[in-house]
């Protein structure tokens, strides 16, 4: 299944990029995202407690980054399990930059299996665009949160993430 | 079924079901009627800890009509709101939308906040709640507000109701002219659930359109209202060109339309184009 | 055999709906055994991977868990599922009751978790830390067959398990002579039966006795017994299966299946009863589908419609294993090409493609609607092509009445037929002329109007014992008790067919009793003598002719009897209405008084036995041959591709009826069933295997507010195969239907220049056939 899509994030490529491949970031910004271990050089194991609505489940996998062509492009590999299937997936995001924005666009090849394609089917490709929407929002917010506070010279207090936090703040856009 | 374990709870009254949604959090799931929440334990898509049923609370069953504002409990099935004389004579769009809603048994279980609150793409009731301007309200221990329909359906299978929420009512002004509406839907072969359903409610004066207000279901992956149709329809002679050429914009709201193996992306905006022109023409007559 | 007609031929209500619409009959898993384990069973959600590992620590630890069971436990103790069809070049892979290595389709059983209950065993489940290595997917039957496609079963080398080639006749002549070939490539989709109860068992193990007791929800309880015991290495008579109620078949319980073996084997090994019912989700994944074939037809044929020869090269995309019947299913295809038309030539090239696929197998009409609906749309694309009405093309192919038995290019005999006696009946009930003049109408303003037309014969009451896997006959006991009531034990195993009523009308008026004196025992091997079950429209046919002829054997016993106790010549009694009459001095005996002597045996002729008891095996000189005319008239939203069918007509030929009610029944449920396959349902896997359809939010079964009024009629020419002139009517409905809606549609979209669409067909698929 495909799926593509874009984000703006007013903010400097270079810094932008860096965020979008700090660990600490990535667990934070991942809708549902409860662990996140690193096994290797953008390596890492990962549990999300993810889903849409009243459907919800656990899930653990890999996600890995390839590829990467800072500041502007790196491939992720997705290979996540839970009890409601399993899903696989391969996307590449590139950077670009338009003004004094960064535009994210991204584009990937979603497979789901077990209870998930069987029942699931017509809401897979809008939720996974929903929960790269919260990705995208959330890191917005960081993103933010870091220049607000270079620009104040306070200090930084992360921004407080939560599904549904991050979808109104993707709404809001 | 064979969901994993949870614990049971019966409130009977609302404050007490608002009490135990704080107590467990977002690890409890309100049940009502069942017709959503029992598939999703049945595949084991969600394993809630807790399950508080708010199915016995007889407050949140009542439908009344008084003054210009229709109250409908959000427990009330669909069956009740489908054969209720009062909004038949008062907004005949909501029993409409409410009879073509899954089959008997479907209708005889399942209610309207329970279907409101899964906030399904393809549900019937988003459509018609949208173009009845309806609002939705939606109370915590905090307390109360009031949620627009327009507000209301958030992304797919998520509306604004919040974990520690419990929708207890939905309010519809009166329509002016409650005969000018229609719900139209072409039912998805297997699930009944809508392919594309079009809900319109019009004002029509001396043969122009005064205001159209159309929801839409199915299409995208929330229901939304078509403001670039209405807005074509405002203030216009309903004829046939004019009917046409506005319903060709009936998906202007939607980026990205649902697509399964009943149906391409194209071909349901494609009927939502088409069930777009009935339903206007539809309600324009019976008006 | 002549009948007295109180009962035979009368719209009898069902004795077994009040017990059934009141919910309290008895299905699998509504017997409860005090200390019952649960078992669950997990499935594999990949289609094709090598299994690394299995850890099932976790799950063992679940509270209430009993045991948990893979592969490794079963393998080399438990059997593999049996396939019967026996053929020399069919391959066939080693489907053991769990996986061993590797998982070969999404559903394949890979450990059953045994608990206290069903919760705590799916909980179990749940924990079981399966490591699968993915392995590339076979899901395209067509591209299975090809020589570069990934091999599902290595040690085979190629995905091909069979080439079956059918027919008689020189086809190539035939090709030659033609003035014209007519050729269509047609796709057959894969369906689900979806009976409304799923599969269960209970398994109980008497380990003191040696005795497994196994209840199923099966259509053949004696095929499982010999097939278990086998797989478990039991003495067969140690065996018994039980089919208490069950909730439809349509051919998907014509089969054995993984779990009975298994649960069977679990009780041996904990000696307590263990039960599993099968869900909704493992129904779609783990029981067997129909259909599946995709294949060329053409036809060859002169230009003033005479057909000469017919061809079909098809792929069957039977999937990961076979089941039962699943490679003899297509092949039943080949039996019926020649439809109701003399066609010199056949033949068929079917080549049988292993997929990561649930097995295809027998689905009501089973090879029969592939055939019907291949021949029937074939007739239409000819019409089309020679601007022929469809119906004279059709009537100037068919068999003469005084021509039958008529013997075909596919090699079988058809019994007996008039297939232009229902053309006309049902031509007439829809006034054709007039439909087609409307039609004219319609066009002219823009309406999309269609009337489709299916003439169909169908192969049924299976079957002489040569053409079958095992056996083909069928056996019926029948005892009248000493106070006159009667006992009848039945072989064949009725789901749903109405045979407790069937049967007891034709005891009723044969016996001259009160038919609610007749008790109909079926499904429970330890009190009925063996027998071949339900399944290919045989229960009457066959059957019930197996109880006319244990019936007339009682009779003669009771005469010989009555005889002596009258002491009449029994040359001059006669069995009237329940009575031996013609006796000197008007003495008259009733088989209640015969039956009461028989069993006190105080006075009883010379070598005559005590009791009054019967037993008939039956084996069918031939099959029957029903056949029938339905009409459907369509119309098609224009704008939207939305259908609604304005009128459907049915004319059936099943021979003699013995209760018309349970015949309208059939075709009623036949003909939903046949119009779901062309309008709604469908099997989805997708391009990694995976199910789409999986739940019956997405798998279209019809409803009742979905399907149109029937208008319904028959015509009656009997068989001469058996003493009922019973032809048999299961499937007939899904059998004619399916091309008759088909060819409405493609009728309706001729203006557009459409000569062909694939079913299922959907709004979407109509609407681009118009705008495209």
């Amino acid at each position: 299944m495909k799926i593509e899509g874009s984000y703006t994030i007013k903010a400097p490529r270079a810094r932008l990029f860096a965020l979008m491949i700090d660990p600490a970031i990535l667990q934070r910004c991942m809708p549902g995202c409860e662990a996140l271990e690193e096994t290797g050089e953008h390596a890492y194991n990962v549990k999300l407690k993810a889903g849409v609505g009243s459907i919800k489940g656990l899930f653990s996998g890999a996600i890995k980054l390839s590829d990467v062509r800072a500041p502007e492009h790196y491939q992720m590999n997705v290979d996540g399990k839970g009890a409601p299937g399993f899903l696989k997936g391969v996307g590449t995001l590139a950077l670009s930059e338009a003004g004094e924005d960064t535009v994210i666009n991204y584009a990937g090849d979603v497979s789901v299996g077990g209870t998930l394609a069987s029942v699931g089917q017509r809401m897979i490709q809008s939720t996974a665009k929903m929960m790269a929407g919260q990705f995208f929002a959330a890191l917005d917010a960081e993103m933010q949160a870091i220049l607000k506070a270079e620009e104040t010279g306070e200090p930084y207090t992360p921004p407080k993430q939560g599904i549904l936090r991050n979808t109104f703040r993707q709404l809001s856009k | 079924m064979i969901p994993t374990n949870f614990e049971y709870f019966a409130p009977a009254t609302i404050e007490e079901a608002l009490q135990l949604l704080d107590q467990h959090g977002e690890d409890a799931k309100l049940l009502s009627g069942g017709q959503s929440l029992i598939p999703v334990l049945k595949l084991r898509l969600a394993a809630p800890t807790a399950i508080i049923d708010i199915g016995r609370i007889a407050a949140l069953k009542q439908i009344s009509v008084s003054g210009d504002t229709i109250r409908i409990g959000a427990n009330a099935t669909h069956a009740d709101i489908a054969r209720h004389a009062e909004l038949k004579q008062h907004c005949p769009l909501l029993g409409e939308t409410a009879a073509q809603i899954g089959d008997q048994q479907v209708r005889n279980r399942g209610t309207i906040g329970g279907s409101l609150t899964h906030a399904d793409p393809a549900a019937d009731w988003p459509a018609a709640i949208l173009a009845l301007d309806a609002e939705i309200v939606a109370r915590s221990s905090q307390g109360e507000r009031v949620i627009k329909a327009t507000d209301f359906f958030v992304d797919v299978m998520t509306s604004a109701v919040q974990p520690n929420e419990i929708v207890t009512e939905i309010r519809v002004a009166k329509p002016a002219q409650p005969q000018a509406a229609v719900y139209l839907k072409v039912p998805q072969a297997a699930s009944g659930f809508a392919l594309v359903g079009v809900a319109a409610q019009l004002t029509l004066n001396n043969g122009k359109c005064e205001a159209a207000s159309i929801g839409v279901t199915g299409l995208g992956p929330k229901a939304f209202r078509a403001t670039t149709l209405e807005a074509a329809l405002r203030g216009q002679a309903l004829d046939d060109s004019t009917v046409s050429a506005a319903a060709a914009k009936a998906d202007a709201e939607t980026a990205d339309a649902l697509e399964d193996i009943h149906a391409s992306g194209d071909y349901r905006r494609h009927l939502a184009r088409v069930y777009a022109k009935r339903a206007v023409q539809a309600a324009a007559a019976r008006a | 055999m002549s009948f007295l007609a109180k009962y035979i031929g009368q719209k009898v209500k069902r004795t077994e709906d009040p017990r059934l619409i009141q919910g309290i009959g008895h299905y699998v898993d509504d017997i409860k055994l005090a200390d019952t384990l649960h078992v669950v069973i997990l499935r594999s959600p990949y289609a094709h991977a090598r299994i690394n590992a299995i850890n099932t620590d976790a799950a063992k630890r679940v509270p209430g868990v009993v045991a948990v069971y893979t592969g490794a436990d079963v393998a080399g103790k438990v059997g593999n599922v049996p396939c019967a069809m026996a053929h020399p070049e069919l391959k066939v892979p080693a489907f053991g009751v769990l996986a061993q290595t590797k998982v070969f389709f999404v559903g394949h059983p890979v450990a059953a978790v045994v608990a206290q209950n069903k919760y705590q065993a799916r909980d179990a489940a749940d924990l079981i830390d399966v490591d699968y290595e993915p392995l590339d997917v076979v899901s395209d039957g067509e591209k299975a067959a090809q020589p570069d496609s990934p091999v599902i079963h290595e040690e085979f080398g190629t995905n091909i398990a069979l080439v079956h080639n059918a027919g008689v006749g020189d086809i190539d002549a035939a090709f030659a002579q033609a003035d014209k070939i007519v050729t269509q490539r047609l796709v057959h989709q894969r369906l689900a039966p979806i009976s409304i109860e799923p599969r269960g068992v209970l398994a109980q193990y008497f380990p003191g006795e040696h005795q497994l007791n196994l209840w199923s929800s099966t259509q053949i309880p004696h095929l499982m017994r010999t097939q278990v015991s086998l797989m478990l290495g039991m003495p067969e008579n140690r065996v018994r299966v039980v089919t208490p109620e069950v909730g439809g078949g349509f051919g998907c319980k014509l089969n054995v299946y993984a779990e009975e073996a298994l649960l069977g084997w679990i009780a041996m090994q904990l000696h307590k009863p263990v039960k599993w019912i099968e869900g909704r989700r493992e129904n779609f994944q783990a029981t067997i589908h129909g259909r599946g074939q995709t294949g060329t037809v053409q036809v060859a044929v002169k230009n003033d419609g005479t057909l000469l020869g017919l061809k079909y090269d098809v792929i069957a995309d039977i999937g990961a294993y076979h089941q039962l019947l699943t490679p003899a299913i297509p092949t039943l295809t080949g039996l019926m090409l020649s439809g109701c038309y003399k066609i010199p030539a056949i033949s068929m090239k079917c080549t049988e493609v292993f997929t990561n696929k649930m097995s295809t197998d027998a689905y009501r009409g089973a090879g029969r609607p592939e055939a019907t609906y291949l021949v029937e749309r074939l007739m239409d694309c000819v019409a089309r092509e020679l601007n022929m009405d469809p119906v004279e093309l059709r009537r100037k192919n068919f068999p003469q009445p005084d021509e039958f038995p008529f013997t075909t290019a596919c090699g079988v005999i058809y019994d007996s037929g008039d297939y232009e006696k229902a053309l006309s009946k049902a031509l007439t009930i829809a006034d054709y002329q007039k439909l087609r003049d409307e039609q004219k109408a319609a066009r002219a303003a823009g309406r999309v109007m269609g009337i489709g037309v299916s003439t169909y014969v169908e192969i049924c009451a299976m079957g002489p014992s040569a053409a079958m896997p095992a056996g083909g006959w069928e056996s019926a006991t029948i005892r009248v008790e000493p106070t006159g009531k009667v006992t009848v034990l039945t072989g064949v195993s009725p789901h749903g067919q109405g045979e407790e009523t069937a049967f007891a009308q034709i005891v009723g008026d044969m016996l001259g009793i009160d038919m609610n004196d007749v008790l109909v025992v079926h499904g429970d091997t330890a009190v009925v003598q063996y027998g071949i079950g339900t399944f290919g429209s045989r229960g009457l046919a066959v059957g019930g002719a197996a109880l006319v002829c244990a019936t007339e054997k009682v009779v003669k016993k009771a005469k010989k009897l009555a005889a002596h106790l009258l002491g009449a010549d029994e040359a001059s009694l006669t069995f009237e209405d329940g009575k031996f009459v013609g006796a000197p001095d008007d003495k008259s005996l009733t088989i209640q008084e015969v039956a009461l002597a028989a069993h006190t045996a105080a006075s009883l002729p010379e070598d005559f036995e005590p009791g009054l008891t019967a037993t008939h095996f039956f084996e069918p000189k031939n099959f029957t041959f029903p056949s029938g005319t339905h009409i459907c008239v369509v119309e098609i939203d224009r704008e939207t591709g939305e259908l609604e069918i304005k009128r459907y007509i049915a004319v059936d030929d099943c021979g003699n009826q013995i209760n018309p009610l349970i015949v309208a029944g059939q075709v009623h449920g036949g003909i939903a069933q046949g119009l779901a396959q062309a309008l709604f349902e469908e099997v989805v896997y997708d391009e990694n295997g995976q199910l789409l359809t999986g739940e019956l939010m997405d798998y279209a079964v019809p409803k009742a507010h979905q399907l149109p009024r029937y208008e319904l009629d028959h015509t009656v020419t009997p068989t001469p195969v058996n003493p009922l002139g019973a032809k048999g009517v299961g499937e007939a409905g899904t059998i004619g239907s399916t091309p008759a809606v088909a060819n409405a549609v493609i009728d309706a979209l001729a203006p557009f220049g459409v000569k062909h669409v694939d079913l299922p067909l959907r709004p979407e698929k109509l609407w681009r056939m118009m705008h495209n």
